[in-house]
């Protein structure tokens, strides 16, 4: 990785290089995380002396409240559900390899394409029994009108519904291909000590991609977190009213945007942040996920790069 | 980090681990679920897809995944050109020239980082991974008010350019360039490329980027995919119709038709069911053939950089 000690490069034309990647990090990264904390205490209609307790002020906002009771139920049920059912799904898928399993596979991958209105629009169709392709199955249940599932209190399962949907398919692709890279030795070794199914599913493959699933904990965390898309276009364009303000990124807009309160905005998105960044900190510091860039120290390095001269000489 | 990105995906090959063993009834019992959840799976955008093909009566009343004509398309299509003096076409255009252009941008920043963090030896290399890594994992709603504050100071609110740079920051880009320069190229090649005089731009030119190709189909496709279909971005930065992209188009389309809410009121053209099924086929399909064509890169690139061998 490190190129010739003997002739220093030289290093302007590298960092012109990276300098297009590095302007759009800083310009896009970074810059907006100080200008949103530059904004945090300007004067607002609710902090008209302006100042940083308007972090307090969100934090008594009502309307924080049932959001994070709504974002935390749908969190409770998304999160755990994913994991199993994509570490279930993907074990199952990697029992054999018969050749039909292609299909299955490439059948997975088609929700991940239907994302944000699209999917709102299949869920609508989904879930209204006069249009449903599962019309049939709702009215045994005696499910004959919306209105009997599209009510505020349903709304958790119903996005819980939706995201799992657009978001499963592509996870057991992923962490099937992660069962595929386990050494065939690793388990031969397990099968003739007489492990079954069962157990090399969870005493052997199981541990072996325990980084992978927190992975996919992790992201899946941080996008439930900040869900805002369907709540939005159900409560705007389907149902109105249906979800008025129901996850923290739609207060978070309602401020900035029905308010015009950007200093509220701002603190909460930043808030909002923090469990984000704490999660891709842990992916990054705590799991093995990318050692190789956090713990290649520049001793690590020279120790190789002088590995390589000794292959050398 | 050693993922080799010439070696056949094992996603879908026959491994050699397959033995023959009794099978028991939980065998079948697994293998019927992983059909009946692959139908799931299919039946909604099936229903997207043979919609447009009826009457808005029809897929009322006609069985939900049957298909009536294809004049229905044609009915639908000229319905949806008709929507306020042809705006569809706008968003048509919008959603590609953004996405072309960020795609280009995006691909084309990320490989050049990814192989100057890979052959140089500039300072700070290991605080831009691991900031690269932070926004790589850090979902990009969580910034969306800040950068919207951010366009506003600068005056690009309403102004395309503000999405497509935004969009052009590709942190997972630039992580999946580093692990494929760092893998496919061995230092050993610059150092002899310097010693016979080739300047850092040539090293990049002649020697990784004719070795690039994979990386740019991977780059590109990733680029493509989590953009085409997003909405959140487009929805906040650009208010006028028509700068919308067909993601936010089609929620416009809910939002000022009956179709979906007798509420909405009507509109001077019929905006229906079918039409707004169609719509949705012009946001998901696309994503679905870009999808089932190059299922394996999806895998290799999300595990871009942890697969050991």
């Amino acid at each position: 990785m490190s190129p010739g000690r003997r002739n220093k490069p030289k290093n302007l034309l590298m960092i012109l290089m990276l300098s297009p990647y590095l302007l759009l990090l800083f310009l896009f990264g970074v810059l907006p995380l100080i200008m949103a904390i530059i904004n945090v205490p300007s004067k607002s209609p609710s902090n008209p002396n302006g100042g940083w307790h308007v972090f307090k002020i969100v934090l008594h906002d009502f309307r924080l409240v049932p959001a994070m009771w709504h974002v935390l139920g749908f969190m409770a049920l998304f999160v755990p559900l994913m994991i199993l059912f994509v570490v279930a799904m993907s074990m199952m898928l990697d029992v054999n390899s018969a050749p039909w399993k292609k299909w299955v596979r490439l059948a997975y991958i088609v929700p991940a394409c239907v994302s944000g209105s699209v999917a709102v629009l299949l869920w609508y169709v989904l879930l209204e029994p006069t249009l449903s392709p599962f019309k049939g199955v709702m009215h045994w249940f005696g499910i004959t009108q919306a209105t009997q599932i599209w009510k505020t209190s349903n709304l958790t399962y119903i996005l819980v519904f939706m995201a799992f949907f657009a978001l499963a398919g592509q996870w057991i692709l992923i962490q099937f291909g992660s069962l595929q890279s386990i050494s065939t030795e690793i388990l031969e070794a397990a099968r003739v000590d007489g492990c079954s199914q069962f157990q090399l599913a969870t005493r052997i493959k199981l541990p072996l991609i325990r980084k992978y699933v927190i992975y996919m904990g992790v992201l899946v965390f941080a996008g439930g977190l900040q869900i805002f898309v369907e709540p939005q276009l159900l409560n705007s364009s389907v149902y109105h009213g249906i979800a008025q303000q129901w996850s923290f990124d739609q207060l978070s807009y309602s401020l900035a945007f029905d308010n015009g309160n950007f200093g509220e905005a701002s603190a909460l998105s930043l808030m909002l942040l923090v469990p984000s960044l704490i999660g891709a900190l842990i992916v990054i510091f705590k799991t093995d996920m990318f050692e190789d860039v956090t713990l290649k120290s520049s001793k690590k390095i020279k120790k190789e790069a002088l590995e390589r001269e000794a292959v050398k000489a | 980090m050693s993922i080799d990105f010439k070696k056949k995906v094992p996603v879908v090959g026959k491994e050699p681990r397959k033995r023959r063993r009794k099978v028991g009834i939980g065998h079948y019992a697994v293998n019927v679920w992983l059909i009946f959840w692959a139908v799931l799976s299919v039946i909604p955008m099936l229903w997207l897809v043979l919609a447009p093909s009826k009457t808005d009566r029809e897929v009322s009343y006609k069985n939900p995944l049957s298909f009536a004509s294809f004049h229905g398309f044609v009915r639908a299509w000229k319905n949806l050109q008709d929507f306020n003096s042809g705006v569809l076409a706008h968003w048509v255009i919008n959603s590609i020239t953004y996405n072309a252009a960020i795609v280009l941008i995006a691909s084309v920043t990320a490989s050049l980082a990814g192989f100057v963090i890979s052959a140089s030896r500039i300072r700070f290399k290991k605080a831009f991974l691991i900031s690269t890594l932070i926004m790589m994992l850090v979902p990009p709603v969580a910034l969306v008010i800040p950068l919207f504050i951010e366009m506003n100071k600068v005056n690009l609110i309403d102004n395309p350019l503000s999405v497509i740079l935004i969009s052009s920051l590709y942190p997972f880009g630039a992580f999946l360039s580093y692990i494929y320069y760092s893998n496919t190229i061995p230092p050993e090649i610059y150092e002899s490329a310097r010693l016979d005089g080739c300047s850092d731009f040539q090293l990049y030119s002649r020697i990784a980027f004719p070795l690039s190709y994979p990386l740019l189909a991977l780059l590109g496709f990733f680029a493509f995919v989590g953009n085409w279909g997003n909405y959140f971005m487009p929805y906040i930065m650009l208010p006028s119709p028509e700068h919308y992209t067909l993601p936010v188009g089609l929620g416009a389309l809910f939002f000022s038709t009956p179709a979906i809410n007798p509420g909405n009121g009507g509109t001077s053209v019929p905006i229906l069911k079918p039409e707004i099924a169609l719509a949705g086929i012009l946001v998901a399909v696309p994503v679905m053939i870009v999808f089932l064509i190059s299922q394996k890169r999806l895998i290799r690139g999300m595990l871009a950089g942890s697969i050991k061998e």
